[in-house]
């Protein structure tokens, strides 16, 4: 047994280490070539550039923020849909998965123009008001995170036995609200996590959406306007973004183990 | 376990005859919101979409936009972008399996888990200009690692046949973005196979990879189709990093809409729109073939 | 120095008025006093429109990022930039999806492609306004009835990277010598780009071909890419600057704006085909549905002033009214002297010859290039 322990051990490192180095070695050309805004020698120069940029850190905010409502509004809205359909409505499973795929195949210029078209007349007047044009912006990258959202939580709630759990939890007297904050969340949360950084990543860096509702005030506009004529800027943004989104998930994924005292009810490790 | 859900389902069924649309309703209530959500925000907005695919230019009802997508360059968009979802699809799903099932039950410590779910976090979006870039700079002609190959161990990648600009390369850098995404789908699953089935299965005899064929992989699977149908889905709409890496130079059902409805030289939004319908016929055909996978290999699970 | 301030001063001042008078619709030539009410009725109007909502401006391409700091500090107003990457389609899009939408998702002025004004006009899209300058721009640049109006044009040039070349490419034919394997490139894609195929283009009238025969564009690009010179990627400046593609086609003032950006790292070199290349005109108009009316139309009149015009010229374009400008010497010679100049044939096709022309390379690019990469 300890050498079955030991061969898989072995397996998991190799796997490990050749994906690490897969992912490491784009981004250590990357970083290699942002040193360069010097000629001749390394520097930091292209990141002090950037830094300096006060346009960074306003659309870095900007898009921030975006993000962070667009996490909460995706998984109000899936957690409580993809629960309901395993547990009651296994008929409906195929039209939600379906429905949760089409952001795929609907390029985001249409998506963008669409929304425009349909919310900017009558009767909805969404961008009329900035706080109605970032509303509908939440809504696209909603839209945009939903095929990832959705997967994950769809497999999360596979992993647990949601009838079970909801039967047990029912028979000790728990209503609807109680079952869904206090069992099911909790037991999601590897899956919400990952919901969690899936959206991040994507808001964070999309360009389409975002050029056509507010323009270079999010950062995947600004990081473009950049990218087009400071080469070793763009590196560095690249490079950067990278860093900060990675530190962000790892703030969450910390904050997140501290909250870890209600355990898997439902196994995993 | 089995004739008791079946027959929860037919007590269910009746009994929801028997009783007043109360409870119906109240079925539905969970799901609502989403509908609405998705009726408002997706539906509406593609109905541009399908409409438009339907005009041409001028605003006149056309069924030619839907005859141009029978042209042979265009049909042979639609195969390469379908070779390379698959590809990217399943060598993105492999290889994203093998790092979850590293972290999950391949007992790495907790540090090395963490750390591997935050970048494929990043990673899985990572994509569009600075991909390509980042890629360039590794593979092109004068990337790192082409030039340490080159001076190290005296290889050639270039003069072997090899090219960052092709079909390989442009598979090669969506799997980038692929197969972190696959580990952040997965993980929740190999988290959810317990303990004591491995080790109920080393006490009746089993050896680890007998259980790991027999055990852990058909429950595992589902969840694995529904991450390779993802990725697929996610390689089929990828625009920015093939545009990016390739200029249009190959044939991509995403490009040759982007040079329609995007660009300065053609401008023939119908065409455009109707490739987009064709692209969600294709998707819909390969969420077909999902579901008989998936329906097969549930059959013993019956969640 | 005085002479020409008043010059500057006066001239569209004179103009507006000689405009006045030329229209039929009024009767008796309005005194400058006037012309220059009018103006400031513009800008009291532009400012409590607030905003102009601009879109597919790079900062970089004809020095646009100081034309728009330029004008906020001037007028006091905010400028919306949309969609800094996009396209002429985008920009035509934009128009048509914000038709009802008069919030900042709407562009009121956009700088598109010369081929693009029949089909500005056909689609309604852009409504019509001649600016105080405009008997300055040249009749074949603008549309009589003042619905679009040639902005600036460039000259199709080779932007090299001289640290990764040994030898310059000084002409056509240079591009197919076996030493610059794996080196040329495009700056888009020739179905999508004005910048590529303006390229195809040009290869094609001095190859064999001529304004009106473009196949000679297309088998060059296949030769080179049957060669090994051709890599097919989007070349821009940090790939030219890594070095991946050290030769590529490029209007030349985004070639000389990369020059002057990257400072010597690594040195590039602009250097325009001696045989002859091809200008490429872009052209401005009004959304017809623009919230912002006034404030647009101000925008043009900034940019169609001399100051305005001077700005594009800072950023290596030739703007429209150049020929005008240099007659007045209203140019500061410094700008003057850092323009390069070029003494071969340069080719301007009209707007047909365009239209024809894109549809060909846009069919046959696949074939010709595209065929092979798979």
């Amino acid at each position: 047994m300890a050498a079955a322990m030991k061969r898989s051990s072995f397996w998991s490192w190799l796997w490990i280490i050749l994906g690490t180095l897969y992912f490491l070695l784009p981004l250590i050309s990357t970083f290699d070539f942002s040193l360069r805004a010097r000629k001749g020698i390394l520097s930091f120069q292209a990141y002090l550039n950037v830094f300096k940029d006060p346009s960074f850190w306003a659309t870095i905010r900007f898009s921030l923020i975006i993000a962070l409502f667009t996490i909460l509004v995706s998984i109000i809205l899936v957690v409580p849909t993809a629960y309901w359909i395993r547990l009651r409505l296994p008929k409906l499973r195929s039209l939600v998965e379906f429905i949760s795929m089409l952001p795929f195949v609907v390029p985001a210029i249409v998506l963008v123009f669409g929304l425009i078209r349909v919310f900017s007349g009558a009767p909805f007047f969404l961008t009329s008001t900035y706080l109605g044009t970032y509303a509908l912006l939440v809504a696209a990258y909603v839209v945009l995170a939903l095929p990832f959202v959705f997967r994950s939580i769809d497999t999360g709630l596979a992993a647990i036995d949601v009838r079970s759990l909801t039967e047990a939890a029912q028979s000790l007297g728990a209503g609807w609200g109680t079952i869904l904050f206090k069992i099911i969340f909790p037991n999601l949360r590897v899956a919400i996590l990952s919901s969690t950084f899936l959206t991040l990543a994507t808001v964070i860096g999309e360009y389409t959406i975002a050029s056509f509702l507010v323009g270079i005030k999010a950062f995947g506009p600004y990081m473009s306007l950049i990218g087009q004529n400071k080469t070793y800027e763009s590196s560095s943004i690249a490079i950067i973004s990278f860093l900060l989104t990675w530190l962000l998930m790892g703030m969450i994924q910390l904050f997140n183990r501290g909250n870890a005292n209600a355990g898997s009810l439902a196994g995993g490790r | 376990m089995l004739n008791k859900q079946t027959s929860d389902l037919k007590e269910k069924r009746d009994a929801r005859q028997a009783r007043p649309n109360f409870s119906f309703l109240r079925d539905w209530v969970g799901v609502i919101p989403f509908f609405i959500f998705a009726f408002l925000f997706i539906v509406l907005p593609s109905v541009t979409l399908l409409v438009h695919a339907f005009q041409d230019n001028d605003g006149n009802l056309t069924l030619r936009n839907f005859l141009g997508l029978l042209e042979p360059s265009i049909l042979d968009a639609y195969w390469v972008t379908i070779r390379i979802s698959l590809t990217t699809a399943i060598g993105g799903g492999l290889l994203g399996f093998l790092m979850a099932y590293s972290i999950t039950v391949g007992k790495l410590p907790n540090g090395v888990r963490s750390a591997i779910l935050t970048f494929s976090g990043v990673a899985s979006n990572f994509a569009g200009v600075p991909l390509a870039f980042a890629f360039i700079a590794t593979l092109g002609r004068t990337g790192l690692v082409t030039v340490l190959l080159k001076n190290l161990f005296g290889l050639n990648l270039y003069e072997q046949g090899f090219s960052l600009y092709s079909f390989w390369g442009l598979s090669l850098t969506y799997l980038f973005f692929q197969f972190p995404l696959m580990i952040l789908v997965i993980t929740p699953a190999l988290d959810g196979l317990k303990k004591e089935w491995q080790e109920a299965a080393q006490n009746l005899g089993a050896s680890h990879s007998l259980y790991l064929r027999r055990v852990a992989l058909p429950i595992l699977m589902p969840s694995i189709l529904g991450g390779m149908i993802l990725l697929f889905g996610n390689s089929f709409g990828a625009y920015a990093t093939a545009y990016s890496l390739t200029g249009g130079f190959i044939n991509l059902v995403t490009i040759v809409i982007g040079s329609q409805i995007k660009g300065d030289i053609l401008y023939n939004p119908g065409l455009g729109y109707a490739l987009a319908v064709g692209m969600v016929v294709v998707m819909s055909l390969m969420m077909a073939v999902y579901y008989l996978l998936r329906r097969r290999s549930e059959r013993w699970l019956r969640q | 120095m005085r002479i020409s301030r008043l010059f500057s001063f006066l001239s569209p001042v004179l103009m507006a008025a000689m405009l006045l008078s030329a229209c039929s619709s009024t009767a008796a030539t309005t005194p400058p006093s006037a012309q220059l009410s009018e103006m400031d009725a513009l800008i009291a109007a532009a400012k409590a429109e607030g905003s102009l909502t601009t879109i597919a401006l790079p900062h970089d391409w004809c020095n646009y990022g100081e034309a728009i700091e330029t004008f906020k500090a001037k007028y006091g107003l905010t400028v919306n930039e949309l969609n800094p990457d996009g396209g002429s389609a985008d920009e035509i899009e934009a128009i048509k999806a914000n038709k009802d939408n008069k919030g900042p998702q709407a562009p009121d002025v956009i700088d598109v492609g010369y081929g693009f004004g029949p089909q500005l006009i056909e689609e309604k899209l852009v409504q019509p306004y001649k600016v105080s300058t405009w008997d300055s721009i040249p009749d074949d640049s603008k549309d009589p009835d003042g619905y679009w109006y040639g902005d600036y044009y460039g000259i199709m040039a080779f932007e090299v990277n001289k640290d990764a070349v040994t030898n310059v490419p000084q002409d056509w034919a240079d591009l197919l010598k076996p030493e610059y394997q794996g080196q040329v490139a495009l700056a888009g894609d020739p179905r999508a780009s004005a910048q590529a195929q303006m390229s195809v283009y040009a290869a094609a009238i001095y190859n064999g071909g001529s304004l009106d025969n473009v196949q000679p564009g297309l088998d060059f690009f296949k030769q080179l890419n049957d060669a090994g010179n051709f890599v097919p990627v989007i070349a821009k400046q940090a790939t030219v600057a890594k070095g991946e593609t050290p030769v590529i086609l490029r209007w030349d003032y985004s070639a000389l704006a990369d020059k002057d950006t990257l400072a010597g790292n690594p040195n590039i070199e602009v250097v325009y085909p001696q045989s002859g290349t091809i200008a490429g005109i872009y052209i401005q108009a009004i959304s017809a549905y623009a919230p912002h009316p006034n404030a647009a139309k101000l925008w043009m009149e900034f940019l169609y002033s001399d100051e305005g015009q001077n700005i594009w010229l800072k950023g290596y374009c030739h703007p429209i009214r150049f020929n005008d400008m240099q007659s007045r010497n209203v140019i500061p010679d410094d700008l003057l002297s850092k323009l390069p100049s070029f003494a071969g044939p340069v080719a301007f096709p009209t707007i047909d010859q365009i239209n024809t022309a894109k549809q060909v390379i846009a069919d046959q690019w696949m074939a010709a290039v595209g065929a092979d990469v798979k």
